[in-house]
């Protein structure tokens, strides 16, 4: 190649690169026109993102737990919601079915079984007929079973929602999605959303306690109480229930408060130096819970130590000091509320009356799983009643999912006991206090306890009616994340208006 | 069979009338442009064009009048865009032949400056024709006020269901989103008009659309109910659709006699029609009435004081958003300051529920405590309170729970606070009240709940054994 033919081409090179830059030039301010044209279509025609006043982030990184105001006032102040993992069978316990009963060890219809899922259900199992006896309590005639016979003394204390239903049939998905409004991993739980919204009135405790039992934490893990998207600040704070409430509370052996304060103090400078840098507001977050953490020293010994009620208070809850029990967790709930919590969550794990084993059994197990909350629920209520607490405490009690009217048939064999296996399409939960009608019943299933024939109700109605008491319109209740607000129940929830007082 | 001809015409009309529309505007922007030396090559199509336009316009008139007489629109609205339908293909025509022969004594620029006019209106009144005459406008009006939900529904929600009108304020924004478009001032189909209450009851051309009293045998709700494939189902295929909550509530409304001047709660609701009625006042903001909270607004309170008191440790908030009114909590901090019941006097308006339990609440600083004549509830559960310092609470008039579990009260005591015409809620757990008194409490408080406590949950066998197998040998 020539000296004077590199230089055409180096020639040639540089005019097609001027054409090019021209053309792109061109290309852009030709498509930004148009782009920008819409973009401003957009904005006059009110498509763009609107600030309104109940869309704010309620966040305040310096003060995350700091009480806010509900949007009106509401009646409860705090939720003590027991969860009992695994789902307890409504068919035993509160929704009374003697027609049932007449089809006791017949071939399930068919009907029944088209097109439905079952989790171990397959072939045609038999139909299984209520395994307790039945009677009806209270002025509101409330149907309890003899499982739970101190439940049934305060029946009229009690608003049952016998309609609830779902579409989970797994723990896992089915507990998150009672408890953060989706049954995939991501969303902040429902205590997550309280404290963001509510935050909470002692600030030398934590907002969100989350207290477990059964020996087991819950399928959906610790998910079930977790923060999502909102600040991590707000995620439950799980304590142990047996021995120190929190790990290392103590101050260990040649530690002296002034020096542990003193260290905290250091780190929170360092923190607030970082902050100055980067402004991301979770170091903020960790600054107030370094400080949260410091004044749990003193305050969570004293709130989470049950030894020192007195004696007819532990015959009445039916406690076992020392041990770890629902009982204590029951206790330490009234306590916390007390104290000014805001919402403590309970998980009882071991209700999946399969009938695999004599402890899942629907005739046994189950019942010794009754008789393990029945009294201490009791108390409870009847507690928080004497001490003018029940007015503001919202009590909220049910498990993931419903029981089948059938008899589990696990790969299609009989099995050793009588088991239900897990039913998405009826179940009962019930709710006390803050502004809930008191001895009503709710929802009406058919005459097998098969489904919902009227009132029927979602997780995400028990989610909106929750936010209700507290004093929330749950489609104002907003974080901002991946570019639109998201709230709990997201698209769907509606408040259950006839369970209000 | 003649009908069916001149309607199956008549249908050809909203096609047809675009081409004058088109084909005239051009014929004008021609002969414009041709007055300027560089277009004068457009010259000679402008005949050929304003031709093709004049055609058009007429046939778009003769289709357009088959139309009118086979669907019911608004009469005089009709007569005015026949009208100046037939003008534009007039004016169009001598336009044509004032290009055609220049020497017709008319000016040009006149003339097509009235065609560009006539064509401007007569498409207007078209419009309004089928679209409704607020059609344009509307989303407009949605900008300015600046909500766009209007756009979506115009169904407002009702804030009390069962105080509201059960025909204006249910039924007939129903009918008004649904139904006026076809059924309304500017357009009657089938004779029907549901706009007017005499019209509506009066039906169209086939008889009555309501039988009050049977739904069931009411052409409206049949039609509703019909398939939407159907050709006789109302409103047509391509049109939104009721809910079935909207044709509940239609449905329930003509079932019980189809009343114009009745509220909802003066007409009877069934467990099935319930859900649909609460749902209408579902959308708007519910607040929970408390009658902790006075109606009256008050002015906010002294905001310096506010800070004072959250400085020292005291939980202190609005009853809820938009709301002047405060409750305040010692909870996080129970040890009361010196000045604390002070700073709450200067509050005392705004304050309205107080919990002071398990503080170190003195006799002396409860006499301050009475001072806040506004207190709706009060909290001062495990304290060291006395009967001499619950005297002090006999001018809280507004008072309406008092807790007081857990403390040295006696009856006597509680006796002095009989002044307290309000209070419902008494909560005396735990205090030195005998069980004797209860009953002469109970009848000094004859408004009042009274709370003694002391329940009592009894062991039972089973509570502390398990239920085990029954092993067979």
């Amino acid at each position: 190649m020539t000296q004077k033919e590199l230089h055409n081409q180096r020639l040639l090179r540089e005019a097609e690169k001027a054409v090019m830059q021209m053309h792109t030039r061109r290309h852009f301010i030709r498509e930004s026109a148009m782009g920008l044209g819409g973009v401003a279509m957009a904005a006059l025609f009110g498509c763009g993102p609107k600030k309104s006043p109940a869309s704010q982030v309620l966040f305040d990184p310096a003060h995350p737990l700091m009480p806010k105001m509900p949007p009106f006032p509401g009646k409860a102040k705090s939720v003590i919601y027991l969860h009992m993992a695994g789902a307890p069978s409504q068919l035993e316990l509160f929704d009374y079915k003697p027609e049932l009963m007449k089809m006791d060890g017949q071939d399930c219809p068919q009907s029944l079984l088209e097109g439905k899922r079952f989790a171990f259900i397959r072939g045609v199992p038999k139909m299984l007929g209520p395994q307790a006896k039945f009677a009806q309590h209270g002025q509101s005639g409330a149907w309890v079973s003899e499982n739970m016979p101190h439940l049934a003394s305060i029946a009229d204390e009690l608003c049952f929602i016998k309609s609830c239903s779902t579409d989970q049939f797994n723990h896992a998905p089915a507990q998150l999605l009672v408890h953060t409004g989706t049954p995939r991993l991501g969303r902040p739980s429902i205590g997550s959303w309280v404290t963001y919204g509510l935050g909470t009135e002692n600030q030398n405790l934590p907002g969100f306690v989350v207290l477990t039992s059964g020996g087991r934490n819950p399928d959906a893990g610790k998910s079930v109480w977790g923060s999502g998207f909102l600040p991590s600040v707000y995620q439950g704070v799980q304590c142990r229930s047996e021995g120190d409430p929190v790990l290392f509370l103590n101050d260990p052996d040649g530690m002296s408060r002034d020096l542990r304060k003193a260290s905290i103090d250091a780190i929170n400078q360092v923190n607030a130096e970082e902050y100055k840098e980067y402004n991301d507001p979770e170091i903020l977050s960790r600054i107030s819970q370094y400080e949260m953490a410091y004044k749990m020293q003193i305050s969570v010994p004293e709130v989470m130590n049950i030894n020192d009620e007195p004696k007819y208070i532990h015959d009445m809850y039916g406690t076992k000091p020392g041990e770890s029990c629902f009982a204590n967790n029951v206790l330490l709930a009234r306590k916390l509320v007390e104290k000014g919590v805001r919402f403590v969550q309970l998980f009882d794990w071991g209700w999946d009356s399969h009938g695999t084993d004599a402890s899942l059994a629907i005739d046994l197990g189950f019942i010794n799983k009754c008789r393990q909350v029945d009294k201490c629920i009791t108390a409870l209520i009847l507690d928080l009643k004497q001490r003018g607490l029940l007015e503001e405490t919202l009590i909220v009690w049910g498990g993931e999912f419903g029981r089948t009217p059938m008899q589990e048939n696990r790969e299609g064999k009989k099995m050793p006991y009588k088991g239900r296996d897990h039913h998405t399409e009826a179940f009962t939960i019930w709710m006390a206090g803050a502004g809930i009608r008191k001895g009503h019943s709710y929802g009406e299933t058919d005459e097998i306890g098969y489904s919902a024939i009227s009132g029927k109700v979602e997780p995400f109605d028990i989610q909106a009616t929750i936010l209700n008491q507290l004093g929330f319109d749950h489609e104002k209740l907003t974080y901002p994340f991946q570019g639109r607000p998201f709230r709990l129940t997201d698209t769907r929830g509606k408040v259950i208006d006839e369970i209000i007082a | 069979m003649l009908l069916t001809i001149t309607e199956f015409l008549g249908h050809f009309h909203p096609l047809i009338v675009h081409l004058p529309i088109g084909i005239l505007l051009i014929g004008l922007l021609l002969q414009y442009l041709s007055r300027k030396e560089k277009y004068t090559a457009f010259k000679p199509a402008i005949p050929l064009v304003l031709l093709l336009g004049t055609i058009s316009a007429f046939i778009s008139c003769i289709t357009g009048y088959l139309l009118s007489m086979t669907d019911d629109y608004d009469e005089s609205l009709v007569s005015w865009h026949m009208w100046m339908g037939i003008s534009v293909a007039l004016v169009s025509f001598m336009l044509y032949a004032k290009e055609k022969n220049p020497e017709f004594a008319i000016n040009k620029k006149l003339l097509a400056l009235g065609l560009f006019v006539l064509v401007m209106i007569t498409g207007h009144l078209g419009g309004s024709l089928t679209h409704g005459s607020d059609y344009v406008t509307k989303p407009l009006k949605n900008i300015f006020s600046g909500d766009s939900d209007i756009a979506v529904s115009a169904i407002k929600p009702i804030p009390n269901v069962q105080e509201a009108a059960a025909y204006s304020d249910v039924i007939k924004p129903i009918l008004e989103t649904k139904c006026y478009s076809c059924h309304g001032a500017n357009k009657q189909k089938g004779g029907l008009r549901m706009d007017d209450s005499l019209k509506l009851m009066k039906g169209g051309k086939d008889g009555n659309v309501i039988e009050a009293g049977d739904a069931d045998a009411s052409e409206m709700i049949k039609r509703l109910m019909l398939p939407v494939d159907n050709d006789d189902h109302m409103p047509p295929k391509e049109k939104s659709q009721p809910t079935e909550q909207q044709i509940a509530l239609l449905h329930w409304w003509i079932s019980n006699g189809a009343a114009f001047d009745k509220k909802v709660k003066q007409l009877p609701q069934d467990d099935k029609i319930k859900p649909s009625l609460l749902a209408l006042q579902k959308a708007a903001v519910i607040k929970i009435e408390s009658s902790f909270i006075p109606k009256t607004p008050v002015a906010e309170a002294d905001q310096k004081v506010v800070a004072q008191l959250r400085e020292s440790g005291v939980v202190i908030l609005p009853v809820a958003q938009n709301s002047n009114y405060l409750m305040a909590s010692f909870v996080t901090d129970t040890i009361i300051g010196k000045e604390d019941i002070a700073l709450l006097q200067q509050i005392k308006d705004q304050l309205l529920w107080l919990k002071l339990s398990d503080t170190n609440l003195s006799d002396e600083q409860l006499a301050g405590v009475g001072q806040l004549a506004n207190l709706t509830k009060l909290n001062i559960a495990g304290t060291n309170i006395t009967d001499k310092g619950l005297t002090q609470l006999q001018s809280l008039q507004q008072l309406q729970y008092l807790n007081i579990v857990n403390t040295k009260i006696s009856s006597a005591g509680l006796m002095q606070l009989t002044s307290l015409k309000k209070l419902e809620s008494l909560y005396i757990y735990k205090t030195n009240t005998a069980t004797t008194d209860y009953a002469s409490l109970k009848t000094t408080f004859p408004k009042t709940t009274i709370d003694t406590g002391g329940y009592e949950v009894p062991t039972l066998a089973t509570d502390t054994t398990l239920v085990k197998e029954k092993k067979t040998y």
